[in-house]
């Protein structure tokens, strides 16, 4: 007998919303906690006058700033230049004179849209400098390097300098963890895979097109992987390096977006998440046990062919131990399920887990 | 059979997820990048990143002070700016569009191909390419912003974005993405799709003999399996305050469709015409909804994040059915099996995901940083439980033909086909996950950064099962549809302490509580403006319930070394020295599931869980050493050329199993951007990976309990070894460049994949099958994937807001996969019968035209 299904759950719409609801109100009750336990003010009375200055935080004191203006951009501070301590600002105009182009390719960024939105509220209000920190000194001796907070290569302006200049603003959330991360370990700044100055992607101001191309100017390896048999429909556009890591870093050494493999996997495959009433332990440990997931030559991202795959594991008597050979292929002598078509799985098809009460050995 | 009494979730309509999203927006909130979810890329496989096709590349480059585009700080060349029209007014807004619609023509030797048509579905017509239109209002930073292209009817995606820079962000898409699984599927099956799947007219459940399955087959159509992902989604990330921000996302994802599954009815290859073995057009039917929403605070000594993660999946069916065409034989001569016409799977459960997170991070003197993240989850299911079998009557060996006086292998399927036979009907089983992870950073000096974290994380699997039948008092479940007790006595899957007290089968699941510990403490050091050198050790111990090692301990140390002394080099490079080792290998964890660990049991033949010296890879003792090479070189102006060295060699302290797996690649690249008409690259990968294992075959005879290599159970005789290579080389080419007014794109891709899998073995004893042993050779014929993929374009302005562009796209497969031998000539051998034909070569062409218009 079937189980009952003329019952329909509860309301789904309904319980989504309580699920939201609640969320959002536990967000914010934590979020009210923290504030009452460390208050902002109290928090940047007490900031070592050592530290470096947060754009956001900066320009609190002095201008009075209408509350239309969009938070995000209205207190933008002009950046600090180490290597030009005695530089002052001197505008948009004067930047425009030399870098027209710059700022005509520039003037299509959600930056730039945002920058001269400010700027339009209130005349003093900084643009280019904001970035590439004041530019007196530049203006003076265009070619000193270091004279300008600049983004590229050879520019002297320290990668250090660079990243601070734009965490200033970004710090905070995916970038979290960018401090002792493995790309910033390697001395990565943010134009290595950004590029602020110019549309070049849809979205994300990315450095080449996409994601998956400004990822794959290092990691053409792994890039190449997704042009293999089987893999995720990367070089179709459907996604990104990025759905999965956080190039900025995370809690994980590979940069996972969340907290492990299986929770990633899980993001695109919930229906393994299960729990299942059978579970095939390795698969709960950890998909990469099994699947590679940049790209394989086998059938479903498996890191060998099946049955090997499973023979490594796999040695109990009777049947699983057998050393296939091609003669059990089809049309060959001894034809046999082990190893034509799915293989194992022909039969234990349930290899994620199974929720059948007959499903022990993962056949239902 | 088994349409959910839930699938609620699934069916919300975008239109209530909007109003579900707006609604909350008011109270919560969101910044322009949450750090959670996928769905960061829409585009097509004509053009993957959804966007640049339709700008390419400006005539005048980045700047008038230089002729050369700058470079990345690591050393690669920016490309030329894609050129962006002037928007033209309306009141306060400045819009600008360009939509791109056309004809795709298809042809080819093979158009169907699985391969080729994988996540595209190409067909001839009318597309949208691409649509780009986006509108801002400078005074206050708001825009609008839209991109759509419709390549198929399962191939398409709309996305709109809009919002004011600084302020808010709203986003909301929609997509469908096919998934071809096979085209070459030939289903003896109707009601592909569905929950039933019946056999096609001609075929009789349990009463079809393998030539006539045979003939249904070869008569069948070839079909294609299909999974389709559509999937919409909105977002709202918001600035309360300089300080503040907040985001929230929620999305719905339905896949439908079929792909080719399993469907055991026993063994055939010991049993000739006897068992079945089918691959059954399984359906996929399923939604799943995720809902993402933080909350953040940064300051300039505090940061913080409050987020919330939800996932809710559900199946539109609890199981499925398929009808089973042969007959079942009974070993025993004279008796005869119960017919058993109906298998049955069940789907995945529906789950429910929540998690909590929250991160507190605070600056610190000399530069540093101390971050504290702390998260909660729960996935929880507790879907509807099948019976343990589906059939009518009974199921068994009958021996009242031979004239035995009693027939203890016969079963009622009334005992066993409600879900009054089991111990409990729902799934009812929970995983609660916490972790806390706390990394500082300190900079004491501009040269020296100090480094340290430490991570715990713990999994809690929650809900005993017992496989118990109340209605019979058996403990276990019904072995592969009850196939399986149908051809041989006894081997029905459960135990009885009084019928079968010698049984040994499963009869509770396995809870894998999990935990891990993990520290790293490293330092760089700048040695001058050039190198930095960084040293990093790690220590990670990781405790698995119910697993071969209850411990395993990993020690890591990473050497990293960067240096630019050369002012157009760039060179990275790492070093990994990872040992894992842990507690005593225990070859049996889960004797307590079986009923071996029953009291009633009464020790009977038994063999051995598995041989003592294997040592399942995942918790093996392990040496790896793993090293990383990346130069990049800034050759003048125009060049840049950029190499990587990667080698990860792990070696497994193993007499049986994985005893090694090694991969070694490098890529070479080389662009050149002579001028913002030209640009120009290629580069070459080549891959070599291999895994080495061995394993070893029981003796023929031997039907002792005796789990040690060399034993009476797995003879030294039986050793057997394998050795899987997969060599990748993969060339491309891409060339950019401006002709006159026209403007050429052309691009080639090139995969050689090639896997051969060799063996050796001690002796016949190794081998399925002995008898051919003398004809049996040392390898598989190789696996290969083999894809040219050319693209050539050509676009031509014929006026200023309209342009035309031809491309042609070409690809050409060739795919060997041994799994499929021989299905070319018949899918159904003997009592196996294969739905997928396997991976087949193509030969195909994709020829587009189409008119780019601005407006």
């Amino acid at each position: 007998m079937e189980p009952d299904r003329s019952n329909p759950h509860s309301n789904a719409v309904a319980r989504l919303l309580t699920y939201a609801i609640v969320a959002v109100w536990l967000t914010v009750l934590a979020a009210l906690a923290l504030v009452w336990h460390v208050s902002p003010a109290q928090a940047q009375q007490a900031q070592d006058s050592s530290l470096p200055p947060t754009n956001f935080g900066a320009a609190e004191n002095g201008h009075s700033w209408p509350k239309t203006i969009a938070p995000g951009f209205a207190r933008a501070a002009i950046a600090i230049n180490p290597s030009a301590p005695a530089a002052r600002p001197i505008g948009e105009k004067t930047c425009i004179g030399c870098h027209s182009l710059e700022s005509s390719n520039f003037a299509h960024t959600v930056h730039a849209l945002g920058l001269k939105a400010a700027a339009q509220a209130n005349a003093n209000a900084p643009t280019c400098e904001v970035c590439h920190g004041a530019g007196s000194t530049h203006a003076q001796q265009p070619t000193v390097k270091g004279s300008i907070i600049s983004f590229t290569k050879n520019s002297g302006t320290p990668v250090k300098v660079q990243t601070e200049t734009c965490l200033s603003c970004h710090e905070g959330g995916p970038r979290n963890h960018w401090l002792g991360s493995v790309h910033q370990r390697f001395d990565l700044s943010c134009s290595d895979c950004h590029n602020p100055m110019a549309k070049f992607s849809a979205e994300g101001l990315q450095a080449r097109q996409s994601i998956s191309e400004t990822c794959a100017g290092c990691h053409r390896d792994v890039r190449v992987q997704f042009n293999r048999r089987s893999h995720m429909p990367l070089p179709e556009g459907a996604m990104t390096c990025a759905d999965c890591h956080n190039p900025h870093g995370s809690v994980t050494a590979a940069l996972l977006k969340t907290d492990t493999v299986n929770e990633t996997c899980y993001q695109c495959h919930a229906e393994k998440r299960g729990p299942f009433l059978f579970e095939h332990p390795p698969a709960r440990d950890n998909c990469l046990n099994c699947h590679n997931p940049h790209g394989s030559n086998q059938s479903t991202l498996l890191v060998a062919p099946v049955p090997f795959l499973c023979q490594q594991c796999h040695t109990h008597v009777r049947h699983p131990n057998d050393l296939q050979t091609p003669q059990s292929l089809g049309g060959s002598l001894h034809p046999d399920e082990r190893i034509m078509g799915r293989g194992c799985l022909s039969c234990h098809a349930q290899v994620h887990g199974s929720n059948n009460p007959s499903g022990a050995r993962f056949h239902k | 059979m088994s349409t959910r009494r839930c699938n609620s979730i699934r069916s919300i309509p975008v239109g209530s997820a909007v109003a579900v999203v707006l609604a909350l927006a008011a109270q919560s909130a969101a910044a322009q990048d949450t750090g959670m979810g996928t769905d960061l890329n829409f585009g097509t496989k004509l053009d993957p990143s959804g966007w640049s096709s339709l700008y390419g590349c400006s005539d005048a480059g980045t700047s008038w002070l230089t002729p050369f585009e700058h470079r990345t700080p690591t050393g690669y060349l920016y490309h030329c700016p894609p050129p962006q029209p002037q928007g033209k007014a309306i009141g306060e807004w400045l819009y600008s569009g360009t939509v791109s619609l056309g004809y795709l023509g298809v042809g080819g030797s093979n158009e169907a191909n699985a391969n080729w048509q994988r996540y595209s579905d190409w067909d001839d017509g009318f597309i949208l390419d691409l649509a780009h239109l986006s509108a801002v209002r400078p005074a206050d930073g708001s825009y609008v912003d839209f991109r759509g292209s419709r390549l198929g009817d399962d191939n398409q995606f709309y996305k709109f974005t809009g919002g004011r820079a600084g302020s808010y962000r709203i986003e909301a898409f929609y997509r469908e993405i096919p998934n071809v699984v096979s085209a070459n599927a030939r289903s003896i099956w109707d009601g592909i799709g569905t929950d039933h799947l019946t056999l096609a007219p001609g075929l009789v459940p349990a009463g079809s003999t393998p030539a006539q399955v045979a003939a249904v087959s070869e008569a069948a159509p070839e079909r294609r399996l299909q999974v389709t992902r559509e999937k919409a989604g909105v977002g709202i990330n918001y600035y309360f305050n300089t300080r503040w921000t907040g985001m929230l996302n929620l999305s719905n994802e339905d896949r439908k469709g079929a792909r080719p599954y399993g469907g055991p009815f026993f063994f055939n290859f010991p049993f000739p015409a006897n068992g079945g073995i089918l691959e059954v057009p399984r359906p996929i039917n399923d939604s799943t909804t995720n809902l993402n929403t933080a909350l953040r605070f940064v300051g300039s000594l505090w940061r913080s994040e409050f987020a919330y993660s939800g996932s809710f999946y559900r199946s539109k069916y609890t199981g499925y059915d398929y009808q089973m065409p042969f007959g079942l034989y009974p070993v025993i001569p004279g008796a005869a099996s119960a017919q058993l016409t109906l298998g049955q799977f069940s789907s995945e459960p529906d789950n429910d995901y929540h998690s909590l997170r929250v991160n507190v991070s605070r600056r610190l003197p000399m530069n540093g940083d101390l971050s504290v993240t702390a998260s909660a989850s729960r996935m929880r299911q507790n879907d509807d439980l099948l019976a343990p079998i589906n059939c009518q009557g009974s199921f068994g060996i009958d021996l009242s033909p031979t004239g035995a006086p009693v027939n203890p292998y016969l079963f009622n399927c009334a005992d066993w086909n409600t879900t009054a036979a089991l111990s409990r009907r729902t799934g009812d089983l929970t995983i609660d996950s916490q972790m806390l992870f706390a990394r500082l950073v300190l900079q004491p000096a501009m040269a020296v950064t100090l480094r340290a974290d430490a991570k715990f994380r713990k999994e809690d699997y929650q809900g005993n099962y017992i496989a118990y039948n109340p209605l019979t008092g058996d403990y276990g479940y019904i072995a592969e549809n009850g196939a399986q007790g149908s051809v041989v006595p006894g081997e029905i899957g459960f135990w009885n302490a009084v019928t079968a007290p010698s049984n040994i089968t499963r009869f509770r699941n396995v809870l894998l509580d999990k935990s891990i510990a993990e520290a790293h403490l490293g330092a760089d050091w700048r040695l001058d403006n050039y190198n930095t050198l960084g040293a990093t050790y790690g220590f990670t111990r990781t405790d698995r319930d119910h697993r071969e090692r209850e411990a395993t301990d990993d020690n890591e140390l990473r050497l990293t070394w960067v240096n630019r002394r050369i002012d157009w080099l760039t060179l990275r490079a790492n070093y990994t020295y990872l040992r894992q080792t842990g507690d005593p290998y225990n070859l049996d964890p889960y004797e307590y599931t079986f009923t071996t660990s029953l009291p009633g049991y009464v020790p009977g033949a038994e063999f051995p869980h598995t041989v003592a010296d294997m040592r399942k890879y995942d918790v093996s003792s392990r040496t790896q050493n793993k090293f990383e090479l990346m130069g990049n070189a800034a050759l003048g102006d125009e060049m840049t050329v950029n190499l990587s060295l990667k080698g990860d060699f792990n070696d497994y302290d193993a007499r049986i199993g994985r005893q090694g797996y090694d991969v070694f690649s490098t890529t070479l690249q080389w662009e050149w951007q002579p001028s913002p008409d030209t640009v120009t690259s290629i580069y070459y990968g080549y891959e070599r990976a291999r895994i080495r294992q061995v394993n070893v075959n029981e003796g023929a005879t031997t039907e002792a309990d005796d789990p040690v290599l060399g034993g009476a159970s797995y003879p030294l005789a039986g050793l057997w070894w394998a050795d899987d290579t997969q060599t990748n080389h993969n060339f491309g080419a891409t060339l950019d460049r401006k002709i006159g007014r026209a403007r050429l794109e052309a691009s080639w891709n090139y995969t050689n994949s090639r896997g051969v899998t060799g063996y050796s073995f001690a002796s016949a004893t190794a081998l399925a099958y002995p008898d051919v042993a003398d004809l049996t050779g040392n390898e598989f014929p190789a696996m290969i994937y083999k894809v040219n993929a050319l693209n050539v374009g050509i676009r031509y302005p014929l006026s200023a807001n309209v342009s035309v562009r031809l491309f042609d796209y070409y690809e050409r497969g060739t795919l060997r996969d041994w799994h499929y031998l021989g299905f070319d000539q018949t899918r159904v051998y003997d009592h196996r019968v294969y739905t997928d034909g396997g991976p087949q070569d193509y030969s195909d062409n994709l020829l587009g035209l189409t008119f780019e218009v601005r407006l």
